[in-house]
């Protein structure tokens, strides 16, 4: 029997099978692209052959599109991305005690005492820092992503930049470009700028107290680990699965909710060929205006999300 | 004469009660929802909180509807709220507006004769004998505070009940049934039907559900639309949640605040954190928090909008009384940018985090 954990986030679509051993057997890294039912399904596509719906005992969904893909796909679990988060690092070592997960979008923090969650923050206002940020700066210098760590590490020096803000950050990159700095420099002092940030703000108040686990997407950035190794003096672990650490969380706490219900509600993996569509409209029921969204399988509605009385069926799985 | 206020929370009940009553004419401004913040921030500057916007974009919607003259309630406190009026008046008048505005304030702080003068352009208005105007204010007192314990019972018993979603379903229907009514008495009537009929929905005795306390900024806390309705995605999750600050506290406290007997026991528990008032809502912030640890809550969200003063203040606060008391809290900012995303993301996780705390009692060592 498999567990399949999904993570819609912003940048990517994860998935990721278990076996009862509850090991990683099978992982898919899609980009969303900004459409989460087309990745999804191109995950399906991939899976289809080789595994049957039989053989899927159990589907849990994260991530900010996880409402979206718990429709299509009929999971057993729907978690946030901060409890999918601290359950696949819990899983990977009892023993730690903060998580700096930096996403597409999101950059988080979280708290862990005797194996549970005691605190966790979130960025509210600003997004410099997370991985949608630094895609584009890869892309503006022209180095590839998956090289922008190596170039941090390289470095000798580091320049200085500006991180409060992307915007000004990319600003002072480019001044600092135009003042004739070597890219790897920058790219330290990039790297060092978003670190400064991220604890000055998600991080701000919060013990961080070792073991430190750094999983979401960025965590790739090898200059970014040791961004955050300088600023803590302490040293941070990178699991296995970094990238795939929301899926992982969510195929454990489906596991665990399916074996209680004894059943999973798995549609199957037929989905990757059905034709979905969705269609938004301002519900004129009342005067709170609600935004609807429906999806549509195949001509067929299969659910709606956004309205706030119920009228149009937003059940709740959680 | 036709009057307008702005919304916040089950305010609108008790003026179609005590205007209808009156036989005054009023408007109650649709709703608040996306449309009215929309305008009110168009016509608001950037750094003004989310009240003020939401407000403004009240006024316009009932001016459309209307109305005239404007109700709402102001004070000399160091909050911008109490500044509301004043602003208000500048920007509609800007805006080529002719409205009238008829500011209620503390006695302390305009006098009781100049209170009553401004009570008395109010009820000249109606031509029912003085008794009988009375007898209208006492009505609307009552619904006001019946709809509040309604409220604060269905919430409340969501943690409790054995059919899911059954207390929220009375309470919507309650509302909606109550806007029907055609004057205070069959109001009060049809309240008290609800009432009985939600104290005797099925409810098991022994769960245990996540109790949560919802402190922070008065505006915010009250009116649903503004915090995106997290009372009631908490009843969708079965959390049991409770709020102190409502509009029928705060007509009670009023009136206790001249003699100094207003909410005693918050100001007891928030001496050892925030023994002064300063300003807004603060020290009510913190001696919530102490207090619904004391009351065996499990933890607390506070709820402010970006810019607050005063609740800036209680939350720099309240990590502390987090860590002396063992106690989570989590804190929401709310403004027109709000990400309701994110928002969800941080309500769902603060409860699996309430959830997990329980189930394991190693972590409070």
């Amino acid at each position: 029997m498999y567990y399949l954990g999904v993570d819609v986030g912003s940048v990517s679509t994860d998935l990721v099978l278990l076996n009862e051993r509850k090991e990683v057997i099978e992982k898919l890294y899609l980009r969303t692209k900004g459409k989460p039912i087309a990745a999804i399904q191109e995950g399906f596509k991939a899976l289809k052959g080789k595994y049957e719906n039989v053989e899927i005992a159990a589907v849990g969904t994260t991530g900010s599109g996880r409402q979206i893909a718990s429709t299509l796909i009929g999971a057993d679990a729907v978690k946030n991305e901060i409890t999918a988060h601290a359950v696949a690092a819990l899983e990977t070592d009892n023993d730690v005690r903060t998580i700096i997960e930096i996403g597409g979008q999101d950059s988080k923090i979280i708290v862990l005492k005797n194996g549970i969650v005691t605190d966790f923050a979130m960025n509210t206002v600003c997004a410099a820092g997370t991985g949608s940020f630094l895609d584009r700066q890869a892309e503006r210098l022209e180095i590839p992503i998956e090289a922008f760590g190596d170039y941090a590490l390289e470095a000798k020096g580091s320049v200085r930049i500006a991180g409060r803000c992307a915007v000004f950050a990319e600003s002072d990159m480019i001044h600092k470009q135009q003042m004739g700095y070597n890219e790897g420099e920058i790219i330290k002092g990039l790297c060092e700028a978003l670190v400064r940030n991220y604890l000055n703000n998600v991080a701000k108040g919060k013990e961080i107290q070792s073991k430190i686990f750094f999983q979401g997407g960025v965590a790739a950035n090898l200059g970014m680990k040791s961004a955050f190794e300088d600023a803590l003096g302490k040293s941070v672990f990178i699991p296995e699965h970094y990238n795939m650490m929301g899926a992982i969380g969510a195929a454990l706490i489906a596991k665990a909710k399916a074996e209680k219900a004894g059943k999973t509600m798995f549609k199957g993996f037929d989905l990757a060929e059905s034709i979905f569509s969705s269609k938004s409209f301002e519900c004129q029921g009342c005067s709170n205006g609600c935004e609807v969204v429906k999806i549509q399988e195949n001509e067929a509605v299969i659910g709606c999300f956004g309205d706030r009385c119920g009228k149009w069926g937003s059940e709740l799985a959680v | 004469m036709k009057i307008t206020f702005p919304h916040m929370g089950n305010i609108y009940f008790a003026a179609k009660t005590l205007f209808g009553d009156l036989g005054i004419d009023y408007v109650i401004p649709p709703i608040s929802s996306k449309a009215s913040l929309e305008l009110g921030s168009l016509h608001s500057a950037e750094e003004m909180c989310l009240p003020f916007k939401i407000m403004i974009g009240n006024y316009i919607h009932a001016i459309e509807k209307g109305a005239d003259t404007v109700i709402i309630t102001g004070s000399c406190g160091p909050c911008r709220l109490g500044e509301y009026c004043e602003l208000q008046m500048n920007l509609m008048k800007r805006l080529g507006y002719n409205l009238d505005f008829i500011v209620i304030d503390s006695p302390n702080d305009i006098g009781a004769k100049e209170l009553l003068s401004r009570f008395g352009k109010i009820s000249s208005k109606s031509t029912l004998s003085k008794t009988n105007k009375i007898a209208a204010l006492l009505r609307a007192i009552k619904v006001i505070n019946l709809v509040d314990e309604i409220e604060a019972m269905a919430r409340n018993k969501a943690g409790y009940e054995v059919n899911k979603g059954e207390s929220k379903k009375i309470l919507n229907e309650c509302k909606k049934e109550a806007m029907n009514c055609s004057d205070g008495k069959s109001m009060i009537a049809l309240l008290n039907s609800y009432k009985t009929r939600l104290e005797n929905i099925e409810a098991d005795k022994n769960k245990n559900p996540i109790k949560i306390a919802i402190i922070g900024e008065i505006y915010t806390v009250i009116e649903p639309f503004s915090n995106l309705y997290i009372e009631d995605k908490l009843m969708d999750y079965g959390v049991s949640t409770h709020r102190t600050l409502s509009p029928s506290w705060w007509l009670k406290n009023l009136v206790l605040s001249p003699i100094n007997l207003n909410q005693l026991d918050i100001k007891r528990k928030a001496k050892e954190y925030l023994p002064l008032m300063i300003g807004g809502h603060a020290r009510e912030c913190i001696g919530e928090a102490v207090l619904a640890h004391d009351e065996g809550f499990d933890g607390a969200i506070q709820i402010f909008p970006m810019g607050c003063m005063p609740e800036i203040v209680s939350k720099a606060i309240l990590p502390q009384i987090s860590k002396d008391k063992d106690f989570p809290i989590l804190t929401l900012v709310v403004d027109e940018m709000t990400g309701e995303a994110g928002y969800i993301t941080r309500i769902e996780a603060f409860i699996d985090l309430l959830e997990r705390r329980k189930d394991n009692v190693l972590s409070r060592c």
